[in-house]
């Protein structure tokens, strides 16, 4: 018999350094998956990229089985990189730009990103960064 | 919750501020880069409850939510509760108010959690595990009585590794029962919770040393040998085995070097006729010349908690400190590997 799913919990953290402590205590222990499990598992898979935020997707089943994923780095990580910009802007609705980006780059992104968004549709992807984008306050320009 | 109430309870170390906002998907990542920038650690959590006719019943299989990029996703990130809780939030709030202005963003919730909600919620799912052929792990919570052959491990999962759920466990252990015996000497390196000290103690060997270098791990460990009556033969300690004591814990503790003892230090020192080490593929390739020596000349080596795509890396380690591989088994992406110094054990057969 198929194992029914329960819950799909993305948790963004730095490679290598999960521990029981919160976002994965919290997150995942009420739905009452082994954590120190999901803790060595993670931090087996993310060790040679230490310094990096590796999110992970894990799907839990109704038998308190997970199965852990890792992703892309986050979107807002990639932007980040591309503008130049240490962070998002705080005020993004008042126009205060951190930095830009071209439609080149953000079509790279979305590229990259296409494996975690489950779906082959390019333009799709490419709207999408292109919101988180203007939500961190990057203006994606032409050129 | 008024953010004023939080004020009573701001002193407490071991209590947090969990931070909510539901929001569609395509917001999801602006939203969680912003709770990234003050949530503890950078951590951030994104949950959807499945829709009634998702399926999901294959690992790895894409999730119907993720093609539905305006149905809505509650993130989280979490604050110690401390002196700057109430102005950390603030800023998150304010923040979302300016994402919100550009696209729906939900209220911001808050709720205070206590450390032991995370750390015991999950033991309501918990059942008297069965692994191998005859070995039981029991939390203290439930009863169950023993058929003559079973043995019973009275263990309560909790922050030490080693709860007998995780597959690196069950292998490690359906392996002790066989490859244990009465009187052995055995070492078991990155002991955790103590779970396969315990049980080797318990399929009768005659004295086994468990070392972790985590201070928790200790603490845990201490606290299950004495819950199952196994003091006499099992000896726990803080300490590691030759170039592991350079090494940092695989969860991220780092105890000084100087304060861990090395199994030559101990009452009960090398060789060993079983060592078993569930660490990680990483310390296991390092410590390969520290075991092999660790070993006696019929010595088993048992060693797991190693992904599939990294099993070679580690046999491959052990072969070049001379030791042979007698058997490869794997559960999921875990591996665990038998080895010993000569190709068959004295007396039996290599697989």
């Amino acid at each position: 018999m198929a194992k029914k799913l329960v819950a799909v919990v993305k948790i963004q953290l730095m490679a290598g350094k999960a521990t029981p402590a919160p976002p994965v205590g919290p997150a995942l222990g009420q739905h009452g998956i082994n954590i120190m499990g999901f803790v060595k598992e993670y931090n087996e898979k993310t060790a040679a990229q230490a310094g990096s935020v590796v999110p992970a997707e894990v799907t839990i089943y109704s038998d308190r089985s997970f199965v852990l994923r890792l992703l892309t780095p986050p979107a807002a990580d990639l932007l980040r990189k591309a503008a130049g910009a240490s962070r998002g802007s705080p005020t993004p609705s008042r126009g205060n730009p951190v930095g830009t980006i071209t439609k080149k780059q953000v079509q790279e992104i979305a590229q990259v990103k296409l494996a975690d968004m489950n779906t082959t549709d390019l333009d799709m992807a490419v709207r999408t960064i292109s919101g988180t984008a203007r939500s961190m306050g990057i203006v994606v320009v032409d050129e | 919750m008024d953010p004023m109430d939080t004020t009573p309870v701001s002193a407490s170390p071991n209590a947090w501020l969990e931070l909510s906002v539901a929001v569609d998907q395509e917001a999801a990542e602006s939203v969680s880069e912003l709770l990234a920038q003050y949530g503890y650690q950078g951590g951030v959590a994104m949950e959807a409850t499945p829709r009634p006719d998702a399926r999901g019943d294959e690992p790895g299989m894409p999730y119907p939510l993720e093609r539905d990029p305006t149905y809505p996703v509650t993130l989280r990130t979490y604050l110690p509760l401390d002196a700057h809780v109430e102005e950390q939030r603030q800023r998150i709030e304010q923040a979302l108010w300016h994402l919100g202005q550009m696209r729906p963003i939900g209220t911001l919730q808050t709720q205070i959690i206590a450390e032991q909600d995370w750390a015991h919620s999950w033991k309501q799912f918990y059942s008297v595990q069965r692994i191998g052929t005859r070995t039981l792990v029991v939390p203290s919570w439930l009863t169950h009585t023993p058929a003559p052959d079973e043995v019973v491990l009275h263990l309560d999962p909790g922050m030490a590794f080693g709860t007998g759920l995780h597959p690196t466990t069950q292998l490690c252990i359906t392996l002790l029962e066989r490859y244990t015996s009465a009187g052995m000497r055995v070492l078991d390196l990155g002991t955790g919770s103590a779970i396969l000290a315990i049980a080797a103690a318990k399929y009768g060997v005659g004295a086994v040393l468990a070392l972790d270098n985590d201070t928790l791990a200790i603490q845990a460990a201490h606290a299950n040998i004495e819950h199952n009556g196994v003091q006499a033969q099992v000896q726990a300690a803080l300490g590691s085995l030759g170039a592991g004591v350079g090494l940092r814990h695989w969860q991220g503790g780092n105890v000084p070097s100087d304060q861990l003892v090395q199994p030559h230090e101990t009452r009960m020192p090398p060789p060993y006729d079983l060592v078993v080490a569930n660490i990680v593929a990483d310390i296991l390739i390092v410590l390969a010349p520290d075991l092999a020596d660790a070993l006696a000349p019929d010595g088993v080596l048992i060693t797991s908690g190693i992904i599939q795509q990294r099993s070679d890396e580690v046999a491959i380690a052990l072969a070049a400190v001379g030791l042979h591989l007698r058997e490869y088994h794997s559960a999921g992406e875990w591996v665990a590997l038998v080895h010993g110094r000569r190709a068959e054990r004295r007396g039996g057969q290599a697989c």
